[in-house]
C-alpha cells in the first residue's frame, strides 16, 4: 500500500545525500595508515561543514598579554585552568573544558604600547579537532611558554610533587 | 558422479552466496540512498561475513548447545537447498525433478522453523519471546503462501516449477483470471517481508523491542550462517517470485535471437536483473517506509485481509480454468 | 530453583529491560515479567545516572554553577540554566534587561523545537520506523546550524547569565531564523502529513500509552505528556515569565486540535508537532517585537559574584523546558559567593511515574512506546542515590568510603603491590 512515507522515500533516492562525508566516504581499510598519509600530505580529506563565527573552539593563550588576574580560574566550571605561581600565567586543559566561553568574557587583557585598548590573552579559536589518543598531549595543554621551555621548568617543581 | 554434479554441489551454492550477499549490499545501499544517507559501499556485507567468521562464537549457559549449534547450519542449508530448485531464466534448475513447489514450501518453512527452534534452545527470555513470535508469524502467512501455489497448480495442473517457467503463467488465462493473478501477487509480494523477516514484519527479531528477539544469543560464527542464510533466502524468495509471475524471457520480450552460448549468458543476465528490480521494490521500498507491526496486528493482517485476498484470486483463477 | 520452576509452568518470562537496553538511550531498568506477549507484572528500578551534580554545584560559586547546571542534560541544555538564571534573579532582585528577556525566549524556543524533532524521530525508531528517525533528524539541522550562528555551539550554548544573556542576536541571525521559520512551517506540515496519517504508525500508537486525565492529575504529570492527556497545563501559560508574558501562550491540547482527547501516544505526537508551530510563532513575535537596549543587569561578572557575597535570599526558577516543567530551588546566605541549597527537579521525575501503571496490562511491543512517548531524560531525573547493604540498610557517606578504601587495599594485596 503506497504511502506517504513511501512517496518521501522515493524523493529522497532522486536527491542527493545529506551527509557531509567527512573525514572521508567510506571508512578506510587501515585508519592509522591513512591518518599518517593525510599528515604526510599524500592524501587530501573531506572538509568538515564550515562553522560560524563565534564559534567555541580550542582555547588560544596568548602569554604576552596576560597580566595574571586569575579571573578565569575564579569563573571557569570546569576548573579547567591552572595556576602556574613561578611566572604567574595560566595552563589550561583542553581536556577539562567545557568551552563555555566565560573565561574569554572575564579576561580584562593587557594593553602594549603603542596600542589604544587592551587585547585580551583568551580567544576561541574555531579549532574542533581535538581527538588524541592521550589526553595529556601537546595538542590538549594550553601553555604558556614553548613546549621544551616549560618542560625545563617545570622539571624540578615536578619532582618536588 | 559427474562435473555438473560437482559443479552443482560447489559451484551453485558459492554462486548463491555470492548472489545473495550482493544483492543485501546493493539493498543496503538504496535503502541508505533512501533515507538521504551515503550508505555502506556495497562490497560491506561480504566484510561483515567474513568479520563475524573471525569473532568467537559464545554459547550461552543456559542454551542446549547441540541445537543451538546445528540450527544455523540447517538454516543456511534449507536456504542453499531452496536456491537449486529455482530456474535461472532458461538455465534450468540443478535439482529439477527431484521435487517441486510444495518442497519449496517446505524449504522455506524450514529455515524459519530452524531460526524459531533456535531461538527456543537459546534459554533467553529475549529469544524465546522472539521464536514465540516467529511461529505465530509463521502460522499466519503460511497459508497466503499455500493458497499462492495452489492457484499455479491448478493453472498448470502441475507443481513443477520448470513447467511454470517455461510459459509465462499471464497467457494461459484469461481477463478474470487476470484478475485473479493479480490478487495472488499482491499476497504473494505482501507475504515476501514477512517471509524474509524484513520490516514491517521483522517482529521475531524487533530491535527496540526484544534486542533483535531470536538472534540476541547467537554471535559469531553462528550469526554469520543465519546471516548468510538471510542473504541466500532473500535472493531465493524473490528470485522464485520472478520464476512464477515474470518468467519472459529476453529472446521473446524484444524478438532477438542469439546463438546458444550468447543466448544464455544474456538470459542469465536478464534473470539477474528482474531480480533486482523486483527486489528493490518488494523488499528495499517496502523495508524502508514501514514501521514494524505489533505480532496481533500482523496476524490479524494475514488472516483476514491477505487470506481473503488470495482466496479471492484463487477463485478467480479457478473460474477461469475449470 | 524453585521459582524458576514455578515461572516455567505458568509460562511467565522476566523481560529484562534495561539498564542497557536498545529501547533505552539513558540506563534505567524496567523488569517486566510477561505472559506471552502481555506484561503481568512490572517495577521501575531508576538510579543508575547519578552524578551528584547538585553537589558540586553547591561548592562552586553562582556562575560555575550555572553552567554546571547547563551539563545536566544535553538535550535541555537551555532549561536548566533558564530555571536557575530565573531562580538566582528572584532571589539577588535582579532584573534583565527587556532585550535579554527575548532573546532568552528566543533560545528556549529553538531548543523546544530541536527536541521535539528528536522526540519525534526516536519514536519512530522504537516502532522500527529507522527512516523516518533520519528524515526527522535531518530537519532538526536546520535549528541546531541557526543555534550555532547564534550562541556558538549545537549544544551547550552558554548563552544566559544571571541577569541577561552573554550574546546579542544580529541582524544576519534574525535573517537566519526568518528563513528558518519559513522552512519548519514546511516541515511541520510535512510531518503532520507523515506521522498523522501513516496507518502503521497510528496502528502502533493509537490506544497504547493511553494515559486518563485522573491518572495524569493524579501522577502529577507534566509537560507535552499531560497536555496529550487533555490538561492544560503549562509554565508558559500559568506563570509566565520574561517575553512570554508578553505573549499570551495557550497550551496545545488535542482537544483543540482534534476535538476529542485519548491521551495515548498518538496524541502526544500530535501535542509535539502543533507545539513546534507554536515555538515558531513565538519565536517569530519575538523577532519582530524585540525592544532595544542592553544584554546585561551586571555586565561586570566580578561585580555579579560580588552581588551575589553580599546578598541574602532564596527563589524558585520555574521554565517549561520541552519535557515539562523543570524547577529549579536556590539560596543564598550572603556569606559565600555561590548558592548554598541548589534544588533541581527535572520534568522526567514525576512522567516516569506513569510508566507501571501504563505498561501493566500493555503488550511486549509497546514497552519501548510507552517508555519512549513522555521523552525520558534520565540524567535530569537522578537527583539522588541511596546505597543499601544486603539487609536493606541505608549506607552511610563515612561507611561507603571505609568500603572503598578496604577494596583498594585488598585489590593492592592480591595484586602484591
Amino acid at each position: 500500500m503506497p504511502t506517504k512515507a513511501m512517496f518521501l522515500m522515493i524523493r529522497q533516492l532522486l536527491q542527493r545525500p545529506f551527509t557531509n562525508p567527512f573525514p572521508v566516504k567510506y571508512a578506510p581499510k587501515n585508519v592509522t595508515k591513512t591518518i599518517e598519509k593525510v599528515k604526510l600530505g599524500q592524501m587530501s580529506i573531506n572538509n568538515p561543514i564550515p562553522v560560524p563565527d563565534g564559534f567555541r573552539g580550542k582555547l588560544k593563550y596568548d602569554p604576552e598579554r596576560c597580566i595574571g588576574c586569575r579571573l578565569c580560574i575564579t569563573v571557569c566550571p570546569a576548573n579547567a585552568m591552572e595556576w602556574i605561581p613561578e611566572v604567574r600565567k595560566i595552563r589550561h586543559y583542553v581536556t577539562r573544558c567545557m568551552f563555555c566561553g566565560l573565561c574569554v568574557d572575564v579576561c580584562p587583557g593587557k594593553k602594549l604600547p603603542g596600542e589604544t585598548a587592551p587585547v585580551k590573552a583568551l580567544s576561541m579559536s574555531k579549532e574542533f579537532l581535538l581527538a588524541d589518543y592521550d589526553k595529556y598531549s601537546d595538542n590538549l595543554i594550553v601553555e604558556p611558554t614553548s613546549k621544551e621551555q616549560s618542560l625545563n621548568n617545570q622539571e624540578p617543581s615536578s619532582d618536588q610533587k | 558422479m559427474t562435473l555438473a554434479t560437482i559443479f552443482y554441489a560447489i559451484g551453485f551454492p558459492l554462486l548463491g552466496i555470492i548472489l545473495g550477499l550482493l544483492y543485501k549490499g546493493i539493498d543496503r545501499k538504496i535503502s541508505a540512498r533512501m533515507t538521504s544517507r551515503i550508505g555502506p559501499p556495497i562490497r560491506q556485507p561480504f566484510w561483515d561475513v567474513g568479520k563475524l567468521l573471525i569473532k568467537e562464537t559464545v554459547v550461552p549457559e543456559n542454551a542446549v548447545a547441540w541445537i543451538f549449534n546445528v540450527m544455523p547450519i540447517v538454516a543456511l542449508a534449507s536456504s542453499m537447498t531452496l536456491l537449486l530448485y529455482i530456474p535461472f531464466g532458461i538455465i534450468k534448475a540443478p535439482l529439477e525433478g527431484y521435487g517441486d513447489l510444495v518442497v519449496i514450501l517446505y524449504l522455506l518453512t524450514l529455515q524459519a522453523l530452524a531460526m524459531a527452534i533456535g531461538g527456543f534452545s537459546a534459554g533467553s527470555p529475549f529469544a524465546s519471546v522472539g521464536a514465540q513470535r516467529e511461529m505465530i508469524l509463521m502460522m499466519s502467512y503460511e497459508m497466503p503462501l499455500a493458497i499462492v501455489i495452489t492457484g499455479f497448480a491448478l493453472i498448470y495442473k502441475s507443481f513443477s516449477l520448470s513447467t511454470i517457467a517455461l510459459t509465462p503463467v499471464w497467457t494461459l488465462v484469461g481477463p478474470v483470471g487476470w484478475i485473479g493473478l493479480l490478487l495472488l501477487l499482491a499476497a504473494l509480494l505482501i507475504v515476501t517481508p514477512a517471509e524474509l523477516a524484513k520490516l514491517p514484519f521483522d517482529i521475531a527479531e524487533a530491535e527496540t523491542e526484544i534486542a533483535e528477539g531470536l538472534l540476541s544469543e547467537y554471535s559469531g560464527r553462528n550469526l554469520a550462517l543465519f546471516y548468510l542464510s538471510d542473504a541466500v533466502r532473500s535472493f531465493a524468495m524473490v528470485a522464485l517470485e520472478v520464476a512464477l509471475f515474470f518468467p519472459f524471457t529476453f529472446s521473446q520480450g524484444f524478438g532477438l535471437q542469439f546463438s546458444e552460448p550468447v543466448s544464455y549468458i544474456i538470459e542469465g543476465l536478464w534473470f539477474l536483473a528482474k531480480v533486482l528490480i523486483l527486489y528493490i521494490l518488494a523488499v528495499t521500498l517496502v523495508r524502508t517506509s514501514f514501521a514494524r507491526f505489533r505480532i496481533e496486528q500482523a496476524s490479524r493482517l494475514f488472516w483476514t485481509y491477505v487470506n481473503i485476498m488470495a482466496l479471492l484470486g484463487l477463485i478467480l483463477v479457478a473460474l477461469e480454468v475449470m | 530453583m524453585a521459582n524458576d520452576k514455578v515461572s516455567k509452568i505458568s509460562k511467565r518470562y522476566e523481560i529484562p529491560i534495561g539498564p542497557i537496553h536498545p529501547a533505552l538511550k539513558e540506563p534505567i531498568r524496567v523488569e517486566a515479567e510477561v505472559k506471552g506477549e502481555k506484561v503481568v507484572k512490572v517495577d521501575v528500578k531508576r538510579g543508575f545516572a547519578h552524578r551528584g551534580i547538585e553537589y558540586m554545584g553547591m561548592k562552586r560559586n553562582a556562575i560555575q554553577t550555572l553552567y554546571l547546571s547547563e551539563r545536566i542534560c544535553g538535550i535541555c541544555s537551555i532549561s536548566h540554566p533558564y530555571a536557575f538564571v530565573l531562580a538566582s534573579e528572584k532571589a539577588l532582585g535582579i532584573e534583565p534587561p527587556p532585550r535579554a528577556q527575548y532573546i532568552r525566549t528566543i533560545i528556549a524556543e529553538l531548543e523546544r523545537i530541536h527536541s521535539h524533532i528528536l522526540w519525534l524521530g526516536v519514536v519512530a525508531h522504537e516502532i522500527g520506523f529507522d527512516p523516518i528517525l533520519f528524515w526527522t533528524w535531518k530537519l532538526r539541522e536546520k535549528v541546531l546550524d541557526v543555534l550555532e550562528a547564534i550562541t556558538g555551539n549545537r549544544i551547550n550554548y552558554a548563552m544566559y547569565m544571571i541577569g541577561g544573556v552573554r550574546r546579542d542576536i544580529k541582524e544576519s541571525h534574525i535573517l537566519a531564523l526568518r528563513d528558518m521559520i519559513d522552512y519548519y512551517r514546511k516541515a511541520a506540515d510535512q510531518m503532520k502529513d507523515i506521522f498523522l496519517s501513516d496507518p502503521i504508525y497510528k496502528a502502533r500508537t493509537k490506544d497504547v500509552a493511553k494515559l486518563s486525565q485522573d491518572l495524569a492529575l493524579k501522577l502529577n504529570i507534566v509537560g507535552p505528556t499531560a497536555r496529550a492527556a487533555g490538561l492544560r497545563v503549562d509554565i508558559r501559560q500559568d506563570i509566565p515569565y520574561d517575553a512570554y508574558a508578553d505573549i499570551d501562550v495557550r497550551a496545545v491540547v488535542p482537544q483543540d486540535i482534534m476535538g476529542e482527547v485519548n491521551g495515548d501516544a498518538y496524541d502526544a505526537t500530535l501535542v509535539r508537532i502543533y507545539e513546534i508551530e507554536q515555538s515558531l510563532d513565538i519565536i517569530e513575535y519575538c523577532i519582530n517585537n524585540m525592544p532595544e537596549g542592553k544584554l546585561l543587569a551586571i555586565p561586570n561578572y566580578v561585580a555579579l559574584l560580588t552581588t551575589i557575597r553580599k546578598t541574602q535570599g532564596e527563589g524558585i526558577g520555574a521554565h517549561e523546558a520541552p519535557r515539562g516543567e523543570v524547577i529549579h530551588y536556590v539560596k543564598y546566605d550572603g556569606t559565600r559567593d555561590g548558592p548554598v541549597v541548589w534544588k533541581v527537579i527535572a520534568p522526567s521525575y514525576n512522567n516516569i511515574n506513569c510508566w507501571g501503571p501504563l505498561l501493566l496490562g500493555a503488550e511486549v511491543a509497546d514497552i519501548p512506546v510507552v517508555i519512549a512517548f513522555i521523552d525520558p531524560c534520565l540524567c535530569c531525573n537522578d537527583r539522588i542515590a541511596f546505597v543499601k547493604d544486603e539487609n536493606g540498610r541505608v549506607l552511610d557517606y563515612f561507611e561507603i568510603h571505609n568500603m572503598s578504601v578496604n577494596k583498594t587495599m585488598k585489590i593492592k594485596r592480591m595484586l602484591g603491590v
